[in-house]
Formats: C-alpha cells, sequence, structure tokens
C-alpha cells in the first residue's frame, strides 16, 4: 500500500485496496460512531454530507490514498493497476468483542476486458482519467443542486463544454442545436427541417411552462398548450413522427437531446423504450441548463481536473461538519450481530474494531451473504457498459475544445443495439498536457465483445491510427481541418454496473451508463431516506456559513 | 463578492493552512479574520473558508483562507485542498517538538503538491508560551531559509505577529507578479435556480 507518509506521492494509488503487511495504521479515537462509511465514491461522500449535516457522527475511511474509489480520476500510469487490482488479501478472523460475528470484505472485480493500446505521451501523469466518463453536469441537474446547498461549490472550479453536441450521422458529424438561433445558422438543415424542428421545440416549450403551472393558477393559462396525456405515454419515436420529425431531426432529439440509450426504433426490448413524458423531462433540463450561470455556454459542465474532484468537494463539506477522514485505511471486516441480522461495526486492516449503527460500503466490494434468507441480491447478472478512454492529437471540432459527440443506434454498424456517447476534453479542463486532447466513449452492453466493438468502431470513424513511421498521417495531404485527429493511445474495457441496495447491507451505486448523475443521485438519496426516514437530505442550510469580511456570521 | 474598493485592483488568493492538530491553525485564522482568541478552540468544525482583506499600499489582497477542517488528523488531506493555492502558512507549536517535525513533513507535502510558485510562511505559534519553549527560533529560522519559505513565531493569545504574517504573505503575492490562476473555471454562484422557463435564449 501507501507510504506511511501520505498521499505525498500520486503514483501511490491502490484500486485494490489489499496489498503489502504494513503496520503503521492510526489508531481511531473514537471507536464508536453514528455511521461508518468505507470508500470515497461520490455516493459514499454525498452520504457522508448528508449524515454530518444532520447531526450524525461519521467516521470516512478508504483504503486508497486518493478520494473517489469508482468515482475517482486518476494519473494515467495508475489505470492499469485500478483496472485490475490485486486480489484482496485474506482478512483476519480472529474473535470480535460482545459475541459480534466477523464477516470477511471481498473486493469484486469491476472491471474486465481490459486492453490498452499505444503508447501515452510523457510525461504520462499529466494525464488524469475518469473512471466515470464520459460525464458531464447539466447546469440545472441534481448534482450541481447539491454541491450548491452543501456549499460544495465552493470547492470545485468548472468549464463549459463550449463545443457543444455533434451527432455522428451517415459517416458525418452534424451540430446538435442548443439555441433556437442554431436551427436557423444550421446550414446542414433544410428549410423544412428547420421549420419542423422549430415547431416541435415551441411545442416542447409551451408544454413545459403549462405544465409547470400550479394547479390553483392553472386558470390562467392555455391548458390546451399541454401535450394530451395519451401523447405523453407514447413512445417518444412515435410522439416525434407524428410532429413530422425527419430520421435525422428523430436521431438527434432522441439521442442527442433526450439522451436514450438504445434503439429506439429497434424496440426490444420494450422497456428500453423511453416515452414522450421522460423524452420531455430531459429536453426540458436540458433547455433550462442553457443559460442557467451566465458565464456558462451550453448545457453542459466540466470539473476541472476532472470528476474526482466531486467526490472530495462533498467529503470536504462532510469534514466541516465534523466526519473524521481516514485514507489507507482498508476495511479487513465487517462485525455482524447475528441475533438481529444487523451489521454494528467494521474492523479495520489495523485490527481495530469500530462500533456504528450504520455501516455504508462502496460497491466495489461484494456485499456478504447472511445466510439464505436474504436470497442473494447479486444473483442476477448486472448490467455492463463498455468505455474507452483515448488521447488524440486535436480536436474533433476546430475551434473547440471540449464538445460531446453521439453516435446513434446502427449509426456505426447494423448490430450496434445502443448509442455510443463521446465526449472529448481540452487542456484548459487541467486533465491532460497543452497540444492534446482526452475522449472518453460509452456504450451500455449486455454482449462485452460487441459492446466494445462499438467503442473501437467509434474511435476509428472519428480519428486515424498513429502511423508506424510517423510520416504516413500526412499523406492525405489534405488541408488541416479534414484530417482527422490521430489516436495516440487508448484504453478499453467494461465495467459492470450494480445499483446500490440498503438491506442488508446499504451498499451505494456504482457509476452508470449515464452522461449524468441523476440516476446515480436519486438512488444516493433514497438510501439516506432509507436509513433516516425522518432527515433531510442536505438541506439548504447545511451550506456552512462563511465569514465574509462584509458579513457578520455570528 | 466584495465591492471594488476605490478603484483599488482586488487580487484574489487562496491561502491554506497546514500543520498538525492542536498546532493553532484556526486560532490563528480566528485572530487575524476576527480578532479573537479562545483559549480552547475546538477541533475545527463549521467553517470551509473564511475571507478578509488587506490593503498593502494602495492594492488589495483579498485572502480565502481555507482551514484543514480536521481532514489533517489521520493525513488526509485532498488534493483538492492544495489546488490553487497562491500561499500557505505551516503552522507549529514552539512548545511541541514534535508538531514542528511534522510541520517540515507539511511543507514537503506542499512543495510535492502545490505549484511552485505558492508562498510559504512557517509560523512558530503559541509563542506567549517561552517557559514551555521546545524548538528554538534559531532552529526554525534556519530551516525556513534553506526551504524558501518565510519564519515567524505567533502567538494568536497575545495577537503578536498574527497580522504581520498575513500582511507579509500580501506583499510577496503583490511583487510576485503571478499571473491569476490563468485556467481558472467557472464557481457556480448561490443564485436561486431559475425556475422559469421564460429563457429566451433557449429552444424549449
Amino acid at each position: 500500500m501507501a507510504e506511511a507518509d501520505a498521499g505525498s506521492s500520486p503514483s501511490s494509488v491502490d484500486g485494490g485496496g489489499g496489498g503489502s503487511v504494513q503496520n503503521d495504521y492510526p489508531t481511531i479515537d473514537p471507536t464508536s460512531f453514528d455511521v461508518v462509511i468505507c470508500g470515497t465514491g461520490l455516493p459514499e461522500s454525498v452520504l457522508a454530507a448528508a449524515c454530518a449535516a444532520a447531526g450524525k457522527t461519521v467516521l470516512h475511511v478508504d483504503p486508497s490514498s486518493l478520494y473517489g474509489s469508482l468515482y475517482s480520476s486518476i494519473p494515467l500510469p495508475s489505470l492499469a493497476s485500478f483496472l485490475s487490482p490485486d486480489p484482496s488479501p485474506p482478512s483476519s478472523t480472529a474473535a470480535a468483542p460482545d459475541s459480534h460475528t466477523v464477516v470477511d470484505l471481498q473486493r469484486r472485480s469491476v472491471y474486465s476486458e481490459v486492453e490498452f493500446s499505444g503508447a501515452a505521451p510523457e510525461p504520462a501523469r499529466r494525464f488524469t482519467v475518469d473512471l466515470v466518463g464520459p460525464r458531464v453536469l447539466y447546469c440545472a441537474d441534481e448534482a450541481v443542486d447539491l454541491l450548491l446547498r452543501s456549499g460544495g461549490s465552493h470547492h470545485v472550479e468548472f468549464k463549459s463544454v463550449e463545443g457543444g453536441s455533434l451527432l455522428y450521422w451517415e459517416g458525418c458529424l452534424y451540430p446538435v442545436p442548443g439555441k433556437r438561433q442554431d436551427i436557423f445558422i444550421d446550414k446542414t438543415l433544410g428549410l423544412l427541417e428547420k421549420r419542423t424542428l422549430n415547431k416541435f421545440f415551441n411545442l416542447v416549450k409551451e408544454h413545459v411552462a403549462a405544465a409547470s403551472v400550479s394547479p390553483d393558477e392553472a386558470g390562467e393559462v392555455d391548458a390546451s398548450a399541454k401535450i394530451p396525456e395519451e401523447d405523453l405515454d407514447l413512445p417518444f419515436v412515435e410522439f416525434l413522427e407524428k410532429q413530422g420529425l425527419s430520421p435525422k431531426m428523430r436521431a438527434v432529439v432522441l439521442y442527442a437531446i433526450a439522451m436514450a440509450d438504445y434503439d429506439q426504433d429497434g424496440a426490444d426490448p420494450l422497456e428500453r423504450l423511453i416515452t414522450t413524458r421522460e423524452g420531455i423531462q430531459t429536453i426540458s433540463l436540458y433547455s433550462s441548463s442553457i443559460g442557467r450561470f451566465a458565464n456558462a455556454e451550453g448545457a453542459f459542465i466540466y470539473p476541472m481536473y476532472g470528476h474526482g474532484e466531486l467526490p472530495q468537494a462533498f467529503c470536504r463539506c462532510a469534514a466541516v461538519k465534523g466526519a473524521l477522514y481516514v485514507l489507507r485505511m482498508p476495511v479487513a471486516a465487517l462485525l455482524l450481530d447475528e441475533e438481529k441480522k444487523h451489521f454494528v461495526g467494521a474492523r479495520l486492516a489495523s485490527g481495530q474494531d469500530i462500533l456504528c449503527k450504520q455501516l455504508i460500503i462502496d460497491p466495489s466490494y461484494e456485499i456478504p451473504t447472511l445466510d439464505t434468507s436474504f436470497g442473494g441480491p447479486d444473483l442476477k447478472s448486472p448490467r455492463k457498459v463498455a468505455r474507452g478512454v483515448c488521447i488524440i492529437s486535436k480536436s474533433v471540432k476546430q475551434g473547440s475544445s471540449n464538445v460531446l459527440v453521439v453516435f446513434p443506434p446502427k449509426s456505426l454498424e447494423e448490430q450496434q443495439v445502443a448509442a455510443v456517447r463521446l465526449l472529448q476534453l481540452s487542456s484548459n479542463l487541467a486533465v491532460c498536457p497543452p497540444e492534446t486532447f482526452v475522449a472518453y466513449l460509452s456504450t451500455p452492453c449486455t454482449d462485452v465483445s460487441s459492446g466494445k466493438q462499438c467503442i473501437q468502431k467509434a474511435m476509428h470513424a472519428l480519428f486515424s491510427p498513429q502511423a508506424s513511421d510517423g510520416s504516413e498521417g500526412h499523406l492525405e495531404t489534405a488541408d488541416e481541418s479534414t484530417v482527422k485527429p490521430t489516436l495516440i493511445w487508448n484504453c478499453v474495457y467494461v465495467q459492470e454496473i450494480r445499483q446500490g441496495t440498503s438491506r442488508p447491507l446499504l451498499s451505494c451505486p456504482m457509476p452508470d451508463e449515464h452522461l449524468d448523475y441523476r440516476n446515480i443521485l436519486e438512488s444516493t438519496k433514497k438510501l439516506f431516506t432509507d436509513i433516516y426516514p425522518d432527515e433531510e437530505f442536505l438541506p439548504k442550510k447545511s451550506a456552512p456559513v462563511y465569514a465574509d469580511d462584509d458579513t457578520d456570521s455570528e | 463578492m466584495a465591492a471594488t474598493a476605490g478603484g483599488n485592483k482586488i487580487r484574489n488568493a487562496k491561502l491554506v493552512l497546514l500543520g498538525d492538530v492542536g498546532a493553532g491553525k484556526s486560532s490563528l485564522v480566528l485572530r487575524f479574520v476576527k480578532g479573537q482568541f479562545v483559549e480552547f478552540q475546538e477541533s475545527t468544525i463549521g467553517a470551509a473558508f473564511f475571507s478578509q482583506t488587506l490593503a498593502v499600499n494602495d492594492e488589495t489582497v483579498k485572502f480565502e483562507i481555507w482551514d484543514t477542517a480536521g481532514q489533517e488528523r489521520y493525513h488526509s488531506l485532498a488534493p483538492m485542498y492544495y489546488r490553487g493555492a497562491a500561499a500557505a502558512i505551516v503552522v507549529y507549536d514552539i512548545t511541541n517538538a514534535a508538531s514542528f517535525t511534522r510541520a517540515k513533513k507539511w511543507v514537503q507535502e506542499l512543495q510535492a503538491q502545490g505549484n511552485p510558485n505558492t508562498v510559504m510562511a512557517l509560523a512558530g505559534n503559541k509563542a506567549d508560551l517561552l517557559e514551555a519553549r521546545q524548538v528554538p527560533a534559531e532552529e526554525a529560522k534556519a530551516y525556513a531559509q534553506e526551504n524558501g519559505l518565510f519564519f515567524m513565531e505567533t502567538s494568536a493569545k497575545t495577537a503578536i505577529n498574527v497580522n504581520d504574517v498575513f500582511y507579509e504573505i500580501a506583499k510577496k503575492l503583490l511583487q510576485g507578479q503571478q499571473t491569476q490562476n490563468p485556467q481558472g473555471g467557472m464557481v457556480l454562484n448561490q443564485r436561486p435556480p431559475e425556475r422559469t422557463v421564460s429563457s429566451s435564449s433557449c429552444c424549449v
């Protein structure tokens, strides 16, 4: 594991948790808490902040020397060991106090099919890699609200995905209209398309305005502006057809704005079809995100230094409220009260037993099964997402730094069942050195090889391979703007996705296949409500009051 | 943020405190920001940072002072803590030799994590407790000189040298002519979300 004197060396990242026997773990004082949380992923960190804000005493530990667990951003040289960690060490099973049973805690393998290609430019540690990519925040989404409410927003800086979104369609990239003016200046749209699209957006706008009015004011607005209920329950794709949108415009709306994952024309199975209601909800979030912050361009923002900053921000909020933090501290086992079937504490790698009323663990740990009565929540095979990370030589969109690209289903190959999303980031986010770009890709998949194949196809659609002798890349002699970016280095892997559970043990959700944190945070909030039904989840007043020179906070 | 005072240039600067539990980091800040001292200051709870402006000649430095929030106790400060720090004060307790040893570790950590332009100060706190001194001022001064820090002994209790440390840092920051965090991004502001859908710039 990491050196005794701490996070001084970023290369000591350890995703595996276990490691060499090193007995200089500190002794924790006190030895009993309301809540013990193991792992500093985003959901655990948000829960730590919420529990601390609710006045609970919290001990938050992580085996790694870095914050973030499955949600961290890590220096590129540490990526390989993070994706293929060493197996958990055998843990101690000495007797527990007060007749508690000791239940070993094991890591599970979250990542599979890890494949690297190419050599990262030196110094490789100047590249910071997200494990949750491609991911952004909508300016008006729950993640932003939680950051503002908790005070975590003071600790993170953001930049816009200022290049907007592009749709990959018939081998070319087309801009996705963000603002209404975009529709009119878009040279790739025909006049009829412009008119239909504009009409559709107007319809949605009026519906959202009418629907957001409270019932007692309803008399004053035109109820006919609302889209009828039966239309809201329709598959969104059918509704779009009814509005007369062309196939390309439907793809723009479905996959690049409503962010549908699966093929909406294929309809297999039916639950993958998004309804008009769901589609409009995301469109409405998208449009309310545009212009929410005066200095943000477009709907999406990205945290400088990577997504790993977000758990750190929530942990700091928790710490400010009194939560105790111990990195480089694995949990070896859990303490179980056999009679009550309830976990009552954790045995740290140091051998110290910590008692608590509530235990929360990172999803990278296997949930111990408590005899047969719980029937094992893990029997179903989990969802999977194929992810890719690339280093490329230049932007996919000339003049833009940060860009989102969506490859709708079937756009790369006939067998492509789900959309592939690609987020390109530049050095202005401090995640890579100047003159390079990082791109993340993901697609949900059931079959790991076809998932990986889609990721690879998407890379090859936009990037050209590194020339072996360094000269062939320029044979095309075309002007600079039409030459594809060169793919310098890449890594493709598959991640399983497990949901959060609150019984028999509270385990947080893994990073999911989505572009944003909405589902993860919604389920995190639900987990909090499960354990503390009477407490408000990160109430607004939980944001610390800052002593400013022009205000008196006392 | 604070209004521009009489057309002066205002330089924003993040300042981080480092040092062991009990060295008096929070007491120094409270003395500087509020002019207060509490004999038995509890371990830091409650404030993520304080801000305070300081005028140096015709220029103004607005410090945003970050306290460790206890995350130093088990050496678990996040990289975020060091990011963009224009200045740092490493605090030890002159009556506790171990805290001085640990202060040197904090300096190393800062050199590894912070940016090379960070203005660093070493503050030997509790200088009012001369009879219990364990760390000779000369030793700390020599260490500071070798490592490019400036050194002062302070007392949050009697206020000796407290403002001076911050003033000295402000002066050095203004001399430093550093570009102001050229890569800075946007900080989400506390403006309440506008639920109105009337934003005319949007499609919807």
